[in-house]
């Protein structure tokens, strides 16, 4: 390839960047750069020239209204990775303190409370089961020999759930009792010392609110597109991640018609961690695509010929996380790994790993970041490395003494304050010698045979930095195409630029690289939710969620058939869901009237789900596709997952048959009490005395502790408007004494147990799983209360509380208080010693169950 | 309160500008000029402290508007441009540099002229550095048209000079654009950058009227100055030079020399190359042959059937004269791990046969001297050869199978 004959003007400086930086919001519109003249033929009466950007570039329009799903979604619930609200402080009084500074909080404590709840037996094991006697859990005075050796732990935690309640309050003063708890124990109680378990977990803290900024893992993206064979049938290949962890590799086939569909089951490789990046590369027919994972790199070869089974051929395991990953252009099997520690490596499946550098510093000037990249040249013993402040390239051979400087953040190339490289990109299959390289600011095209000065420079108003970029090369004379992809905010950019001006008429011969045309924005995958039929209002949130998961990579691929040009993108989504758009290339001689440049894909307009007139079974393509994605979403994420199942319990071990059966159907009192009801409602008239009262059976324990909204206080106002309340208090009053005893007694012994157990079962309630079995209850379920309770069976707090039953006859109830009292026990006929079983087992998930009222008198 | 005020102010701004952004990069050029007008009121109270303010802003989206959606062309144009000139002064000079540049993609290039001129007499207060530079590229690109100029009344002179006819006065201002053209030229190739229209230019007019001694400084600098970039250009005019000077052979050789030593895949390796193999010095002929393995180094070249010719002619040269067989081995041994797989793979060989036959050929014959009778690329070139009944394979095959001798001394 030659050399361009005249290079667009510039200057040349050296040192640090002198252009004070920032994102600027407009800063790519309305420039030509330089001028060069370079018109075709130079014996002219005036030269003519040619801009630098704003040349006239190849016309894309989109097929559709909105990028539409390639595949049907996977299986399993996608678990959307944490959200800044997930580690941040928040709270009134540190937004005031925080007011004028900048930085985030992190909310250190409550992950480390989250890290004792969810793991004790990790936080306090061993001297949790030491002292296990010398805690006391429950709410009575301890007796005297007792109190030598045990402590009351229930003031305690009143007093951290009263700081808890009072967490944002200028004025908190710690309780005495806990400052006091905490400087006796933070030695000696935790399993890890505390210092250390707060080192780790504010490091992995950070770690992720910087991810959460900024994740540059996930550089280069993992979605790969292999093209069909030369003048074989239209089928490529997508490579992609996919699986609930994002750790399953897929080769899936893929036939580019209209819209681009699958063919077959794609071959699937489980491997052991995470998807980072897919990268893959044509040499001699073949393709080899190479995947990395934080410690793992593998390397497979997809035969040229579609529908023939990918190998896997290597995998290497690094100590630190990899951050690079390319694969060779000219050799076979070659491809090159950069570490986090400053590493560099040649891999060749045959010859291994060759060492070619080890740099833990930046190379220009001194960066904090390890993040490290590697990519190939136009000499295949020559490499590019690449840190945030610029690329060197450097012989494989002799790697300590060949190298030169490529590209510099600094006066070289025009750089901003604060710019850092980003997404190095070799363009080797436009231009031999070229290369891109993007950073939060522009994109820069770099000529290795003039280091340092880019031939092509351009601020690409992103609103997060480009970490995916794709190139489609044109025929020579034609312009390329480049796609610059963001993860967070998913935005995709289509720029063009061409390095021979003049076209057909000047030869194609080589000159100074030109942006064409203008950049255009391309749908993102959260785009489509606007053209989306409405959805019920948590559907319609998943679905955004879903939708709005940053990008995980980008591949592209041009595709001619016959006259037709038109240009297919793929996009994936953290989520694992591949999305594609086309667009068709407009020829450009004929200016196209301006209604038609304007606004076919406006927002608002939604031509995906109207049917075109052209489409004879009234539907479009793409929104059958919808159609089918969302069927397959909702039944992928309306099945929850088994843990998140209301707990249930089977009774039938509990209850034998017998027990339950002379209980079932409505009693001859009840019956008799709607029947009146109902005769009443007929007359319109009242009832003023619930006569039958007096057939009632021998009152439970119960009725003087209701449950739900019926107090002490209104039974008694309910009375007295009766007209009864002397019969109320009559029958208040008149309790046996011994009864009532022997109710508190039992009542005591109940929150003894239900209190020792409430505090070890919180944390594991969540994990343990009941199947529901509970049917045959939930069906007798209201025939299990006494007349004077609500016919409902809520719990508050529990899970089914105020929610309707979705799942028919299987909904699982919680059991009420009524279950566990011994009088009802008794009265259903449970022997004596299974009592105990039974209430212990049912105290399980009887968590917080509401607090009897205290009767007026004790 | 003023403080909430200002803050919806600027909210709203960045709304809008939002919504101006999206509707140019869906090139929706009337939806963003219909933003663009309530943008502007933007200006009234312009808090901001960023270093894109909003009238740079309004100038840049406004331009980018004007050139896709225009009615009235070039006219409205110049008069939007002369309005963004009034509104900043920190940007005057950038806004009359683009202006001509657009004024010159258009071909209007007297009014380029004018406004370069109006542009260069601008005066206001003491100048940034960045001002400077601007300034500097104003009178340079204003030079360039004077060369322009000086070009067009050269060949009008020339035309009639051939009719042996002169006309003083077109002489005279001849003469004036090059005094004009040439101060302002030699101002910015001093200056550190890439000038290769710049510097072309003045070399011509230097070399027109006759200042050799002053052109070659001129290039001689261009292309060795320390402080300018590694610009292979510069490299390829003093060659040139040196070439139209009918200098020496030693001194293009070292010219290009040079040029090797930062661009060895530059494509006038290839003269290098032949004019370094027509030397009757050893040590010449063996960097020919250095030059040409090391461009053939380059993903760029692999389909350079020139260039493997040029190796092919060489190597044959020397193996037939059976002397300096160590300068093959001695280049074969840095490649000989990855030239195979890189040239001549099987893959390869079919498609070079497929598509170029000379390339091929000639790549089969280094193969066969590096790799011997056995390597893949050579015997499915030679076996197809045979099979097309082209004699020049057939003496191919012959050449290789006789010097296989060659190839265990050159792999040993």
């Amino acid at each position: 390839m030659e050399f361009p004959a005249a290079l667009f003007p510039s200057y040349f400086g050296a040192g640090p960047p002198q252009e004070e930086g920032g994102p600027a919001p407009a800063a790519g519109w309305g420039e030509h750069g330089q001028v060069l003249e370079g018109g075709p033929g130079r014996r002219q009466v005036q030269p003519a020239f040619v801009p630098r950007r704003g040349a006239t570039g190849e016309k894309w329009e989109a097929a559709d209204g909105a990028a539409v799903p390639m595949l049907l979604p996977s299986a399993g619930c996608w678990i959307p990775s944490p959200a800044p609200e997930d580690i941040l402080y928040r709270s009134g009084l540190c937004r005031k303190l925080r007011a004028g500074k900048s930085g985030a909080t992190l909310d250190f404590a409550r992950q480390l409370g989250h890290f004792f709840v969810d793991h004790p037996e990790d936080a306090f094991g061993s001297l949790g089961r030491l002292l296990h006697k010398n805690f006391y859990l429950g709410n009575s005075k301890l007796k005297r020999p007792a109190r030598n050796s045990a402590i009351r732990m229930t003031a305690l935690v009143e007093d951290i759930n009263r700081l808890e309640a009072r967490r944002g309050c200028p004025r908190q003063h710690l309780a005495s009792r806990l400052r006091w708890f905490s400087h006796l124990c933070r030695d000696w109680l935790f399993e890890v010392p505390l210092g250390l378990l707060a080192d780790c977990l504010h490091e992995e803290l950070m770690q992720q609110w910087s991810s959460l900024l900024f994740d540059d893992s996930l550089t280069g993206g993992a979605l790969a597109w292999l093209p069909p064979e030369d003048g074989g049938t239209p089928m490529g290949c997508l490579v992609h991640p996919g699986g609930q962890a994002m750790n399953c590799l897929y080769f899936q086939d893929v036939v580019l018609e209209e819209l681009p569909c699958t063919r077959g089951s794609p071959a699937q490789f489980e491997l052991s961690g995470r998807v980072q990046q897919v990268a893959a590369a044509r040499v001699d027919g073949q393709d080899f695509v190479g995947v990395r994972s934080d410690y793992h790199c593998g390397v497979w070869r997809v035969p040229g010929k579609r529908g023939a089974a990918p190998t896997p051929l290597q995998v290497i395991r690094t100590d630190v996380p990899a951050s690079c990953l390319t694969v060779s252009p000219h050799l076979p099997g070659e491809l090159s790994v950069c570490t986090q520690s400053g590493t560099v490596y040649l891999w060749s499946v045959e010859t291994g790993l060759q060492h070619l550098r080890h740099d833990p510093q930046t190379m220009f000037f001194r960066d904090h970041s390890p993040w490290r990249w590697s990519d190939f040249t136009a000499h295949p013993r020559v490499l590019s490395c690449a840190d945030r402040t610029g690329l060197q390239c450097l012989d494989a051979r002799a790697p300590r003494r060949c190298h030169f400087d490529l590209f510099k953040v600094g006066e070289e190339a025009g750089c901003q304050q604060g710019e850092r490289v980003v997404l190095p990109m070799y363009l080797g299959r436009a231009h031999p010698s070229q290369y891109l390289v993007t950073t939060q600011f522009s994109v820069y095209v770099l000529d290795e045979r003039l280091p340092l000065v880019p031939v092509l420079k351009w601020s690409h108003m992103m609103k997060a930095p480009p970490l995916f970029a794709h190139l489609m090369p044109g025929k020579p004379g034609r312009s390329h195409n480049v796609l610059l992809g963001a993860s967070r905010t998913q935005e995709l950019l289509l720029l063009q630029y061409q390095d021979s001006f003049g076209g057909v008429s000047s030869g194609g011969s080589q000159s100074a690289c030109q942006l064409a045309g203008t950049p255009q924005k391309l749908h993102s995958i959260t785009g489509c939710l606007q053209h989306l039929p409405t959805q019920l209002p948590h559907r319609h949130h998943l679905l955004q969620q879903r939708l709005a998961a940053p990008a995980a990579g980008l591949a592209a691929t041009l595709q001619e058939d016959g006259p037709q040009k038109s240009m297919l993108i793929f996009q994936l989504s953290e989520a694992g869901d591949v999305f594609c758009q086309r667009l068709t290339h407009k020829a450009a001689h004929p200016p196209a009237p301006p209604s038609r440049d304007e606004g076919t894909t406006a927002p608002g307009s939604s031509p995906l789900f109207e049917a075109p007139a052209s489409s004879p079974q009234g539907l479009g393509a793409a929104a059958l596709r919808y159609r089918r994605w969302l069927r397959a979403l909702s039944r992928a994420c309306t099945e929850p997952p088994l843990h998140t199942w209301p707990p249930s319990l089977s009774q039938r071990r509990l209850f034998t048959r017998r027990d339950l059966e002379g209980l079932a159907g409505p009693s001859s009192l009840q019956r008799q009490m709607r029947q009146r009801l109902r005769q009443t409602m007929k007359e319109r008239g009242r009832i003023q005395h619930w006569e039958p009262l007096a057939l009632q059976p021998p009152p439970l324990p119960q009725t003087l502790e209701p449950a739900g909204g019926s107090d002490p206080l209104s039974a008694r106002l309910t009375a007295a408007w009766a007209g009864d309340w002397e019969q109320w208090w009559e029958e208040r009053t008149s309790f046996s004494v011994a009864r009532r005893q022997q109710a508190l007694r039992e009542r005591r012994r109940r929150q003894k147990r239900a209190q020792g157990r409430r505090s070890l079962s919180a944390s594991f309630t969540s994990s343990l799983t009941y199947q529901s079995e509970l049917s045959e209850l939930s069906d007798t379920g209201p025939s299990l209360l006494s007349p004077g309770h609500p016919p409902i069976l809520s719990q508050e707090g529990s899970p089914s509380a105020g929610s309707p039953p979705v799942r028919g006859p299987t909904t699982s109830v919680v059991p009420d208080e009524a279950l566990l009292s011994s009088q009802s026990l008794r009265c259903r006929g449970i022997p004596k010693e299974r009592r105990k079983t039974l209430r212990d087992y049912l105290s399980v998930w009887a968590e917080g169950p509401p607090e009897p009222p205290e009767s007026p008198r004790s | 309160s003023s403080n909430e005020h200002k803050l919806n102010f600027k909210k709203s701004k960045e709304a809008c500008l939002s919504y101006i952004q999206d509707a140019l990069l869906q090139k929706q050029w009337k939806r963003a000029a219909e933003f663009l007008t309530c943008y502007v009121e933007s200006l009234e109270k312009d808090y901001s402290r960023e270093h894109v303010g909003p009238s740079e802003m309004i100038w840049r989206i406004g331009t980018e508007i004007l050139w896709h959606h225009s009615q009235n062309g070039m006219k409205e144009f110049s008069c939007f441009m002369e309005q963004m000139k009034t509104l900043g002064v920190k940007r005057y000079l950038k806004v009359c540099l683009e202006h001509v540049f657009h004024l010159l993609c258009n071909g209007q290039i007297d009014e380029a002229y004018q406004n370069l001129s109006l542009a260069e007499s601008w005066r206001f207060g003491e100048q940034t550095a960045i001002q400077d530079k601007e300034m500097k590229l104003i009178q340079a690109y204003r030079g360039l048209l004077d060369y322009y100029s000086w070009s067009k009344q050269k060949n009008i002179l020339l035309d009639h000079g051939e009719d042996g006819f002169s006309d003083l006065s077109v002489e005279q201002e001849m003469h004036g654009y090059f005094r004009k053209a040439a101060v302002n030229l030699k101002e910015i190739i001093k200056i550190p950058g890439v000038w290769d229209l710049f510097v072309k230019c003045y070399v011509d007019l230097l070399e027109f009227y006759g200042d050799h001694n002053e052109a070659h400084q001129v290039l001689n600098e261009y292309a060795y100055n320390s402080k300018f970039p590694a610009n292979p250009n510069a490299h390829v005019y003093l060659y040139q030079f040196l070439k139209r000077q009918g200098e020496s052979k030693k001194s293009l050789i070292s010219a290009l020399k040079i040029l090797h030593d930062i661009v060895p895949s530059h494509e006038l390796m290839i003269d290098f190359n032949t004019m370094l193999q027509k030397s009757k010095k050893r040590k010449k002929r063996r960097l020919g042959l250095e030059v040409i393995f090391a461009a053939l180094d380059y993903a760029g070249w692999k389909e350079n059937a020139k260039a493997w010719n040029c190796l092919a002619r060489q190597m044959k040269q020397i193996v037939i004269s059976e002397k300096y067989l160590d300068w093959i081995k001695q280049e074969w041994n840095s490649r000989k791990d990855w030239w195979p797989a890189f040239h001549f793979s099987r893959y390869l060989a079919k498609r070079n046969w497929q598509e170029n036959k000379s390339l091929s050929y000639e790549k089969a014959l280094v193969a066969g001297i590096l790799l011997g009778k056995g390597c893949k690329y050579f015997k499915y070139v030679s076996q197809q050869g045979c099979k097309a009944q082209l004699k020049r394979f057939r003496v191919l095959k012959k050449f290789v199978n006789r010097h296989n001798p060659v190839y265990l001394r050159i792999s040993g």
